[in-house]
């Protein structure tokens, strides 16, 4: 024997049906509001399916989603740890290239400074000349005094002869 | 964040350095009578480094200015005149360079050019040039790059930059090393 909550839950469901219809409608007060009533649970009924489904849908994304994303987070992780540029032989040849750019950029600079000439800590006579008119006979030389103080000499002879007054200051 | 003053005030202390390293020069140029005398007076303060090369050189006792420029250069293209009574030395800055000063060089007799040279004067080698003879004696041209006092005072009061020191010490083994 079902109480009348049974039959009540059977009826808003829409499973009763035949002889225990009639008798449950006929036993109902008011059927016009117990309809009502129905079809008020009937669209909550069908509001909550569709919700809690929308819902199940939305975690199962949700939970998809955080998935994916922590896969790609170690991905490219593992991917630097075990993959990198400098590995042992790159690291040999660059070392080799950068040395044997520094001695080829000594020996070109050194180079530059052409044996048997002069050093440019010394002082360089570039040209010197006298007056041939006056001093027909004079001759130039050059030369660099062997004592610690690097003096440049630049030597004259035949250069005309002064009287004493010249010393004059 | 604490590494960009630190680097700024490294970057002005090598700034700094640099300057003062660089700091002016001057060139002293002298004409100097050599002759023997049987009293030699003492010899110039500015010929003091150079008095055993100049006896060597030319085998007199006495060296005496009759007259002398102590240039301070600051451009490098200055020019200045060293006059005695008779004679002139005009000198003519061209430029600095690496090693020195290039300079022209005109010793005037009066108004005769008698000797014209062009040198770079190294700031590390001194320029003797020998003149006419002149009586018993002989006319020197003498120019040597000195620092200038205030900037020597100072180099003697702070150390030196050791970047400029570390480099030329290596350009000094790299020279040494090649044949």
């Amino acid at each position: 024997m079902k109480t009348f909550e049974e039959k009540w839950t059977a009826w808003l469901d829409g499973q009763l049906s035949g002889k225990e219809l009639a008798e449950f409608e006929s036993s109902l007060p008011d059927l016009a509001a117990a309809e009502v009533e129905k079809r008020d649970a009937q669209k909550l009924g069908a509001f909550l399916k569709e919700q809690l489904t929308t819902q199940a849908m939305s975690n199962e994304e949700f939970f998809s989603h955080q998935l994916h994303e922590w896969i790609a987070r170690e991905s490219p992780a593992r991917h630097r740890s075990t993959s990198t540029w400098w590995t042992i032989p790159r690291l040999v040849w660059s070392g080799a290239t950068a040395l044997a750019l520094f001695v080829i950029t000594t020996v070109v600079l050194m180079s530059q400074h052409q044996p048997g000439e002069q050093s440019e800590y010394l002082t360089q006579i570039l040209q010197s000349r006298v007056d041939p008119a006056a001093n027909p006979n004079a001759t130039i030389s050059i030369f660099e005094s062997k004592t610690d103080n690097k003096v440049t000499v630049l030597w004259t002879e035949g250069l005309q002869s002064l009287p004493a007054d010249y010393a004059a200051k | 964040m604490q590494l960009r003053p630190l680097l700024l005030a490294a970057f002005l202390v090598l700034a700094l350095s640099a300057v003062l390293a660089d700091a002016a020069q001057a060139v002293w140029s002298g004409l100097v009578i050599a002759e023997n005398v049987p009293q030699p007076a003492p010899i110039p303060p500015e010929l003091t480094g150079l008095e055993q090369t100049l006896k060597d050189l030319f085998g007199y006792n006495q060296f005496e200015v009759i007259g002398q420029s102590n240039k301070t250069l600051k451009t490098g293209q200055e020019d200045w005149l060293a006059n005695s009574k008779y004679f002139g030395l005009h000198v003519d800055a061209r430029g600095e360079n690496d090693s020195g000063y290039s300079l022209n060089l005109k010793l005037y007799k009066e108004s005769d050019v008698l000797l014209e040279t062009d040198a770079n004067l190294s700031k590390s080698s001194p320029l003797v040039i020998k003149g006419p003879q002149v009586g018993s004696g002989q006319l020197l041209l003498v120019l040597v790059v000195k620092d200038d006092e205030q900037a020597h005072r100072r180099r003697h009061a702070e150390p030196a930059n050791p970047i400029t020191t570390a480099w030329q010490r290596l350009r000094r083994a790299i020279h040494n090393a090649l044949p």
